[in-house]
């Protein structure tokens, strides 16, 4: 590791501090991570006082849980080496050249990416691989859950576990579609598509990427310990009386939520500021909107969910009474702030993946992205709407009967540039030369299932269809089709289309074709299964439920099967192509966007002489205006 | 559909080839589309048991129907750019010969359209608000008190009787009006073949009113996930006559006299 | 895409200054939001005070639970507002290229931010909190948690400010201080939301 520093020339004082950024990696923070909440478990059990007999509430096993989960979080954040740039700033010795550069990740290989590597291309692959894996935990508790409901009595799993998975399930897939198209893409792909060489804050970035992966430890220590027995939603007072895993979810969402928001400062300064010469707002990619739009909406959304799991960790705990009605606290205060985040948030899921899905039809139909200025309306108006929609979730709650007319209208004015989108899609495959390529396939695939989801969504945001429908099968069903029918279609898509320019290989054309006709045709079986057990009314998250059902869940669980097949035959095929698939071209697309104008592998810099922009990157066929 | 207005020179654009074809697919599919998507919806949904679930299984018909037009355009564009000439292999196709990068008409058109659409599905929605919100303010309703509690609900009788049971009988076409509650976490109170919802909610009481209109026997079940048992959290609404009603009622009373 | 060449220089300070400047703005972002739910969430508990309870009457066995005097909270937005002058005139200072000045304003405003959070959780264990208080003392503990949060980005912000101008690390280009002063005057209205918050019981 030693090699690349360019030891003579450092300056003698800073010669101990490199060598400490030397030897900080992964191993490290894991190391030091566990090293700090076994300590802090130990010191917490001997010394926090005993609940008195009397007390109210028992919490000092939350005191505990907490303080080692914390305690956890700082230790591996040291060990990564996260806090070396903020004390170096205090105590007035920034970071050299040279010492970038090793930050950077150069000349270390395959090293760079086990460590608090500050290049974006590295951080990319990270949170790729980040993402596969939780998509692959998740995945795994999808089966479980499927399985479990392949018969009425549910059974062989008991009813505590089985709403431990459903719990963990839901906001490790949330996670996952929150960062499988900003995470890999927005990093890797986007500072080049704009001609940049790195993002605007390098060290930022690495944070965000080591924060999830310091995330991941809470939710999986909260499996065992009791797991997140509440759903995804973690509704208070429910959680209160939670098991210990519940305080996995806390910590989980805290630390996930400060990702999100440097991730989202941090993409965004970037697009504003750092844009090649030339490229004005009229030639900047839809990619970009849509990246921008994603976390610029996730910036104002996040601390409010991060405030309301701050509340549940104090009413556990230290016994605060925030949502406890007993002591004057309120259960609707935490829908409220909930889904204040949670409803701006399915749109920070879906916007970037369409948007990718919008950067690749002009590639494979060789037409213009057709209208673009609707496009960019169309990702506006979504996002600016999303935040005046959340309440449509709370209906059914009873907290303000004559607040749900508004929302009806807000939401079911978003139906209006969500059309835009689908205009735009529509127009641009229009008379375009068909290139029949997986990720072509995944446009059509996107436009079927956001119609089906999108129709579906208008049925609940309507307040007496919601009446009905709330709370069962059919509104799983419903963001399903959107989350994962078209934000994750589009997300395997922008894998096999922007695969080559993150790892020199072409992906697998055969086998990502078997895997698209698996999991699209699973998907509409289970889900279409899904929505007709809802509306017969099969309640949500059920472990067990009523004769009636057995058929609809019965087909269900066989469609999630030939899902999960797909899947394997995806992850097989993402395994083969990276080790042993095809080299590719620079340009195997023969796509306008800038990032495939930079050689294969992809120098440090992207670009040895910044780009000058002169037209946008949808300059196919001839131009009629 | 509207598309390539601006871009025909030689032959106006509803005479185009793909144009006909689309048309053609469209007026195929919609119908099919909407019939298909109505019935297999409303079949699951079962017999309603009330008017304002007869009036839901309406909107969900009128909404289908609605959006059976736009499903069908884009699936018939779909269809028609599908069945075009498509290209294989590892270079790509040669660039399309007119590179459309907008329509005006097209734009406006289409945004006018999801407009009113929106428009429509809002006034559908309001007038159905209106009428369900109506009679939760009816004077000669019965009035029971529904309390969630981890995994049973428990009716209240007011008005005289003051009975109370865990399971829920109702007189036939009488209106009714739920005091919903709950004494630990969030429930939601369902009757499924009724169409009403509300959620039972610590510290705060929350209303729905109904008119059960068939006699027969339905089901409440718990919408809001409440813990360890919420599957089972559900229980059997008996909807019968007022005389059997009032039979009821009163071995109700008698029983409680007895154990009280 | 077309392209041609244009060649690489290092970057100006200004731009980076700018392009930093931006960043901390849109963290702001998040911590306004933050702050602005902090809020809600006491109005809306004092708005609703379900079963009775944000500040519960006197019963049988306890005592009446009374309000806390806000007087604490504005004091220390006083602090933090005295801190934000001498920030300022550090800041104007530095734009001046007055050394000595520049690390007198950001050591005043260092130990004003050191002197408020000792306040802030002095006032905080002086209050006898117990459960089942009530819905006020819960919100009342939330704001004075923020501040001290707040407080202590705001000394380890300070303290690094303090030792580049004393470092004369500012001689060149000063967009640091001028960030810093960004977030001093967050920390000003943050704690003086806090504050107006409390002085409603």
């Amino acid at each position: 590791m030693t090699t690349t520093l360019n030891r003579p020339s450092a300056s003698a004082h800073s010669a101990p501090k490199r060598a400490l950024i030397e030897r900080l990696n992964i191993f490290t923070a894991l190391a030091l991570g566990v090293i700090s909440a076994v300590v802090v478990w130990r010191l917490a059990l001997q010394f926090l006082p005993q609940d008195s007999e009397e007390a109210i509430f028992f919490n000092r096993e939350d005191k505990i849980t907490l303080l080692s989960m914390i305690a956890w979080f700082i230790g591996f954040m040291v060990g990564i080496g996260a806090l070396i740039g903020p004390f170096r700033w205090v105590m007035g010795k920034d970071l050299s050249h040279d010492e970038n550069m090793f930050y950077a990740g150069k000349d270390l290989g395959v090293k760079r990416y086990f460590r608090y590597t500050t290049d974006h291309k590295v951080v990319g692959i990270q949170y790729l691989v980040v993402t596969v894996v939780i998509f692959f935990i998740g995945g795994v508790l999808a089966m479980l859950i499927r399985t479990n409901l392949g018969n009425p009595e549910g059974g062989w799993i008991h009813p505590q576990a089985y709403n431990a998975i459903v719990g963990t399930h839901g906001i490790v897939m949330i996670v996952a579609t929150i960062i499988m198209v900003t995470g890999p893409f927005g990093n890797f792909i986007m500072p080049i598509m704009i001609g940049a060489r790195d993002m605007a804050f390098p060290r930022l970035n690495a944070l965000s990427l080591w924060l999830i992966v310091a995330a991941a430890a809470p939710i999986l220590w909260g499996l065992a310990i009791g797991g997140i027995s509440t759903g995804w939603t973690a509704y208070n007072p429910l959680a209160s009386q939670a098991p210990l895993g519940q305080n996995g979810y806390i910590m989980f969402i805290c630390i996930f939520a400060i990702s999100t928001m440097v991730a989202g400062a941090n993409i965004t300064t970037t697009v504003i500021r750092m844009r090649a010469k030339g490229m004005t707002w009229n030639r900047t990619p839809i990619f970009i909107y849509g990246v921008v739009a994603s976390v610029a909406l996730a910036l104002p959304a996040f601390p409010v969910f991060f405030l309301s799991q701050i509340m549940s960790a104090m009413d556990r705990a230290i016994g605060t009474s925030f949502y406890d009605a007993q002591h004057g606290g309120s259960g609707w205060l935490y829908e409220n702030l909930f889904w204040l985040m949670g409803h701006p948030e399915v749109y920070v899921i879906l916007i970037p993946a369409v948007a990718a899905l919008m950067e690749m039809a002009p590639v494979f139909t060789r037409n213009p992205l057709f209208s673009f200025n609707l496009a960019v309306i169309g990702i506006a108006g979504i996002s600016g709407l999303s935040a005046l929609v959340w309440a449509h979730h709370m209906y059914m709650s009873g907290w303000a009967p004559l607040l749900n007319i508004p929302f009806m209208l807000t939401t079911e004015l978003i139906s209006i540039p969500t059309g835009m989108l689908f205009l735009v899609l529509i127009g641009t495959l229009w008379r375009g030369r068909l290139w029949v390529t997986m990720p072509m396939a995944s446009v059509f695939a996107l436009l079927w299932n956001f119609m089906i989801g999108g129709v579906t969504g208008i049925y609940l945001s309507d307040i007496p269809a919601d009446a009905f429908l709330h709370g069962s099968m059919y509104v799983t069903a419903h963001f399903h089709y959107t989350l994962m029918g078209a934000g994750l279609t589009g997300a395997i898509a922008a894998l096999v289309f922007w695969f080559p320019k993150m790892t020199g290989r072409i992906f697998d054309a055969k086998l990502s074709w078997i895997s698209f006709w698996m999991v699209q045709i699973g998907f509409q079986i289970a889900f279409i299964g899904m929505f007709l057990v809802g509306l017969a009314g099969q309640p949500r998250r059920v472990e067990g439920y009523a004769e009636t059902f057995n058929t609809g869940n019965m087909v269900t669980t066989g469609g999630a099967y030939l899902i999960m097949a797909g899947m394997l035959v995806l992850l097989y095929a993402l395994i083969h192509s990276w080790m042993n698939g095809e080299k590719a071209s620079m340009n195997p697309w023969h796509s306008k966007t800038l990032e495939w104008t930079v050689a294969n592998p992809i120098p440090l810099e992207n670009f040895d002489v910044l780009p000058t922009v002169t037209t946008d990157a949808y300059g196919y066929g001839k131009e009629i205006r | 559909m509207s598309l390539n207005e601006t871009g025909a020179k030689q032959t106006t654009w509803w005479k185009k080839k793909d144009v006909k074809q689309t048309a053609l697919i469209w007026v195929i599919v919609t119908p099919i589309i909407g019939y298909v998507a109505t019935e297999v919806q409303v079949r699951s949904m079962g017999a309603p048991a009330s008017e304002i679930m007869a009036s839901t299984i309406n909107l969900m018909r009128i909404f289908t129907w609605a959006a059976a037009p736009v499903a069908g355009l884009v699936f018939a564009m779909s269809a028609t750019v599908l069945l075009s000439k498509s290209f294989y292999g590892d270079t790509p196709p040669p660039e399309a010969e007119i590179g459309y990068r907008n329509s005006p008409r097209a734009n406006a058109l289409w945004v006018a359209v999801s407009a009113l659409l929106c428009l429509f599905a809002l006034v559908v929605g309001m007038v159905a608000v209106q009428k369900d919100s109506a009679s939760l303010t009816d004077a000669t309703a019965m009035e029971i008190k529904v309390t969630g509690q981890q995994w049973v609900w428990s009716y209240d009788y007011t008005g005289g009787s003051g009975v109370r049971s865990d399971v829920l009988y109702l007189p036939v076409n009488k209106p009714v009006v739920f005091h919903v509650t709950s004494v630990d976490v969030k429930h939601s109170f369902w009757i499924v073949q009724m169409g009403i919802k509300i959620d039972a909610n610590p510290g705060y009481i929350t209303e729905t009113a109904v008119t059960p209109n068939k006699i027969g026997v339905f089901d409440v079940r718990c919408a809001e996930l409440c813990g360890l048992l919420h599957a089972y959290m559900q229980n059997k609404v008996h909807v019968v006559s007022q005389a059997d009603y009032d039979a009821w009622i009163k071995a109700q009373s008698k029983l409680e006299a007895a154990t009280a | 895409m077309s392209t041609h060449t244009t060649n690489h220089h290092v970057e100006d300070p200004d731009v980076v200054g700018s392009r930093n400047r931006l960043g901390v703005i849109l963290i702001l972002v998040a911590d306004i939001a933050f702050a602005l739910s902090v809020l809600f969430v006491y109005f809306y508990l004092k708005g609703q005070n379900v079963n009775d309870m944000w500040l519960p009457k006197a019963t049988e066995d306890t005592a009446a639970v009374l309000p806390l005097s806000s007087s604490g909270a504005w004091i220390v937005t006083a602090l933090a507002g005295v801190g934000l002058l001498s920030h300022g005139s550090a800041l104007r200072a530095a734009k001046a290229k007055q050394n000595s000045q520049l690390v007198l304003g950001s050591l005043v405003a260092l130990v004003l931010s050191i002197g408020a959070i000792a306040y802030q959780l002095n006032l905080i264990f002086s209050v006898n909190f117990v459960m089942g208080m009530g819905s006020y003392y819960s919100c009342y503990m939330l704001i004075a948690w923020l501040n001290v949060v707040h407080l202590a980005l705001t000394v380890f912000i300070s303290l690094g400010n303090w030792n580049r101008a004393r470092l004369n690390l500012y001689a060149k280009d000063h967009w640091h201080v001028a960030i810093v002063n960004v977030w001093w005057i967050w920390m000003f209205v943050s704690s003086g939301l806090g504050a107006f918050a409390l002085s409603f019981t």
